[in-house]
């Protein structure tokens, strides 16, 4: 019983953070065909914030949320740094200027911070424990479950509930007949990227909690996640990215379960193994996006 | 009302649309005729704001749009529905409205007028209100787009091609339904391939051909001078 | 065809230059530099045969050049050194030591193998999807490299390959591999590539297999990165898997971007031009390293500026400096035009 409890709480706790990153990811995909390499390091950013103010003696939820803050910011700053000059380019021009862009700010930490990892302030009770139905958990794995349950919820009711949130959706399937209807370019991207931004900052303070040091690579592994997670669940499905992230979650806490020691450190191997599978039943991902909506 | 000048529009190297002009009046109904590749939707498209003009000046109203956004134009007042017939497949009936009145999105008690006085003229999407639009017959979409554009409570409307690919009956309650809002006064621009129902009710047509317009009049000058064949195949 | 043979030559007459001029300066640095240039032309021209014709960009390449370096390590490591440098290694593979050019031969041959079987499915996914699951399989080769420590010594330096690369050898593979790019990008698959790459739907209505021909050009490129791994391999003759990771991807795909990923002549072009800006950089950074007064070290700045002529190269030529014509059509075209004004 208490290895079942353990198992689920598992998957809840790393699939919601897979599945926010995923969807972070895919919400610039969807609008904007751009595969953002500098995803990663939004979570950098939000790393560096909390290192940065750790002396300040501002309240820790304070320093949280100037990190999120800032992975906003920045989200909306590599669009108009990097992206907008190239979008009109080529769907490979601006992958690239992604990807450069990425490289550019993992060097810039680098270079004015230091390669050595950086404490993080965290609050007790991300370090503390308890037991539920004897399952002993870290309470951080109970705070990402409530959190993401929190942040899936109020993405959901944004993009069915609100005029902003379903310009957005229309916008995925056809820009410019959104923007024929008068919605404004420029809004819905800096929209999504101030979200994408706002659920990196997020995921970010999880994902440090379970580590407490940020150094500038930090960004690959939770991009690698919401890569795999969106090419699962289907590029273009904001569910899709959910769905994706926690079976993700769930393919990789099996394997944490069941491989022994010495095959452990080849889960990453045996995940992109399934995933190919899975590509190879559904190339298109588990999940269709919405049609394109271009008849002629 | 709406007037276009020496319009030039390039795509690529290729010129689409080589220096033409025409104008409407208020509440005029006119139309824009011509085989495939004349030129037309690129006209529209340019008017829209899609399309960037190389030359020439468009003026709604007064105001030069030449360059506008196409979210400016519609804040203009100028609503297009484009031939592709681009509803939001996964968005509902009613959420496809609602984008189509965005620029009135904080005036709630008109946009519900409207989404009445819509509904009217559509009985069919009220009843299909809480589906997905991608599901609707291409005659019930081509009617939704309408009625999208028609929530922007635009001054002019831009229609391109609403017949195409529909069966004839559906047509039909489509040229109805223009006539229907010519009649409340809106200014229309009509882009078509059929000639006949087209003339029968618009009040002044243009004949494009290879980019340049080679003909114009009003509907019954068209009809008795104009040897339409000749320019639909080339002749 | 005729602009094609005009492109080989030009490009091996500059090979052949940069190899005699670095080897009659006698400078020891400019003689590694050289190498590293022509071992840098093998990877980048290699990845150009695939991201040239079919247009998709590909992390993985380097992880293929690992697969290459390892195998090749493997196979040449002398079998007295073998119980130091790979202690785990199984005891069949103890007695193996072949010589250098069949290891070469088999590190292509194992990239190959293993690029046919995990990328078959990874062809058929839509270029966004493809694109990120080559990122995600770079990940994985490295991953596998780092933990397989029978086969590879795990994270830590395998050492112990012969020397067997130098500068000669070095610049004849270069050339080899330019000549078979310009012949695969002429050949059928190649041209059909870079048609359905305009028109996807066209070439599919006449019956072209895309995801196949795409299969064909990444298994070619894997091939050609393993011959360049072993290649490497040999001339460092000690390294660890963090070698084939993403500070070396991000160097490959700017040497190619930067030049022009549809042309040989721009992976040619991008590799010379990058290598002497990395080299200088790399000179700078040491320089201030040494004057600064224990301040810390300046890390990262090369990449810095790499990055950004990235970015500007993408702002201002998406294509590269040579986004569409090889060197020797430019040279025809422009001869007959002049030939025109003349007349």
């Amino acid at each position: 019983m208490g290895f079942a409890i353990q198992f689920v709480i598992d998957v809840l706790s790393l699939g919601g953070a897979y599945a926010l990153m995923a969807l972070g990811l895919v919400i610039i995909y969807g609008i904007l065909r751009l595969v953002n390499f500098a995803y990663g390091e939004l979570i950098m950013v939000a790393g560096y914030t909390m290192y940065l103010t750790s002396g300040s003696g501002l309240p820790w939820i304070m320093m949280a949320v100037f990190a999120v803050v800032m992975a906003v910011a920045f989200g909306i700053f590599t669009d108009y740094a990097a992206f907008r000059p190239v979008r009109a380019k080529s769907v490979t021009a601006v992958l690239i200027t992604s990807f450069a862009f990425s490289n550019l700010l993992q060097n810039a930490a680098l270079l004015f911070i230091s390669p050595r990892p950086r404490n993080v302030p965290l609050p007790e009770i991300f370090s503390q424990t308890v037991s539920i139905g004897g399952a002993i958990t870290p309470v951080r794995n109970l705070i990402t479950i409530a959190a993401s349950i929190v942040l899936l919820a109020a993405v959901a009711f944004l993009m069915r509930k609100t005029t902003l949130g379903i310009a957005m959706r229309a916008a995925a399937t056809n820009f410019t007949m959104a923007r024929m209807l008068g919605v404004p370019a420029n809004l819905i991207i800096s929209s999504a990227f101030a979200l994408s931004g706002f659920l990196a900052g997020v995921v970010g303070i999880l994902w440090i909690g379970r580590i407490g040091t940020v150094v500038p690579g930090i960004g690959l592994e939770p991009l690698l996640v919401a890569f795999i997670a969106t090419v699962i669940g289907g590029m273009r499905s904001l569910s899709g990215a959910v769905f994706g992230g926690f079976l993700l979650a769930l393919i990789d806490t099996t394997l944490n379960y069941t491989l022994s020691q010495d095959l452990l450190k080849f889960r990453d191997a045996f995940t992109f193994g399934l995933v190919i599978l899975i590509l190879l039943w559904r190339p298109e991902g588990l999940i269709r996006g919405p049609a394109s909506g271009q008849r002629t | 009302m709406l007037d276009i000048r020496d319009l030039l529009v390039n795509y690529g190297t290729i010129r689409a649309v080589r220096g033409i002009g025409f104008n409407l009046a208020k509440g005029e109904l006119v139309s824009l005729l011509g085989a495939n590749g004349a030129g037309k939707s690129t006209t529209l498209k340019c008017i829209a704001g899609a399309l960037k003009a190389s030359g020439g000046s468009i003026t709604l109203d007064g105001t030069n749009i030449t360059s506008a956004s196409p979210e400016q134009v519609v804040r203009a007042g100028l609503a297009t529905v484009p031939e592709t017939r681009d509803v939001f497949p996964d968005l509902t009936v009613s959420e496809n409205l609602m984008l189509g009145a965005y620029i009135h999105r904080r005036d709630r008690a008109g946009n519900r007028d409207n989404l009445e006085r819509v509904h009217n003229l559509f009985p069919r999407l009220a009843e299909r209100e809480g589906q997905a639009a991608g599901t609707l017959s291409g005659g019930e979409q081509q009617m939704l787009v309408i009625a999208r554009a028609l929530m922007s409570r635009p001054s002019v409307l831009l229609l391109d091609e609403p017949s195409l690919g529909l069966a004839p009956a559906i047509v039909e309650r489509i040229f109805e339904m223009i006539e229907t809002l010519k009649r409340t006064g809106l200014t229309i621009l009509l882009v078509e391939q059929n000639v006949n129902q087209t003339l029968a009710v618009a009040d002044r047509a243009y004949i494009m051909r290879l980019g340049k317009i080679v003909a114009s009049g009003t509907a019954n000058e068209i009809r008795s001078t104009t040897d339409l064949s000749a320019h639909y195949l080339g002749g | 065809m005729k602009h094609s043979y005009l492109t080989a030559i030009i490009l091996l007459g500059v090979i052949l230059v940069i190899g005699i001029g670095s080897q009659m300066l006698g400078i020891r640095l400019y003689d590694r530099i050289a190498t590293n240039l022509m071992i840098s032309l093998v990877l980048v021209v290699g990845l150009q045969t695939f991201m040239g014709n079919s247009g998709l960009l590909s992390f993985a390449h380097i992880g293929f050049m690992g697969l290459g370096a390892y195998t090749s390590a493997v196979l040449t490591i002398p079998a007295q050194m073998k119980s130091m440098a790979l202690p785990d290694l199984y005891g069949f593979m103890k007695v193996v030591e072949i010589s250098p050019l069949f290891a070469m031969i088999a590190a292509g041959l194992v990239a190959a193998l293993v690029a046919a079987v995990v990328a078959y499915p990874l062809m058929r996914l839509s270029d966004a999807a493809a694109v990120i699951t080559s990122f995600a399989l770079l990940v994985v080769l490295y991953t596998i490299m780092n933990n397989w420590s029978a086969f590879t010594n795990g994270p830590r330096t395998l050492f112990g390959l012969p020397k067997t690369t130098d500068m000669p050898i070095a610049a004849v593979l270069a050339a080899v591999v330019v000549v078979v790019a310009l012949a695969f990008k002429e050949s059928r698959t190649g041209t059909l590539l870079r048609a359905s790459r305009e028109d996807e739907v066209a070439a599919a209505a006449l019956g072209t297999n895309i995801p196949h021909l795409r299969w064909r050009a990444f298994i070619l490129a894997a091939f050609i990165a393993g011959i360049g791994g072993a290649l490497w391999g040999h001339f460092i003759t000690s390294f660890a898997p963090k070698a084939f990771y993403l500070k070396e991807t991000f160097l490959i795909i700017t040497m190619l971007v930067i030049g022009g990923a549809n042309t040989v002549t721009g992976a040619v072009a991008g590799t010379i031009l990058v290598t002497v800006a990395y080299e200088g950089l790399r000179g700078t950074e040491g320089a201030l390293n040494a004057t600064s007064f224990g301040a810390g070290q300046v890390i990262g700045l090369t990449e810095i500026v790499l990055a950004l002529a990235m970015i500007a190269v993408m702002i201002l030529k998406p294509g590269g400096i040579f986004p569409n014509r090889e060197i020797g059509h430019i040279l025809i075209r422009a001869r007959r035009k002049k030939e025109i004004v003349a007349q």
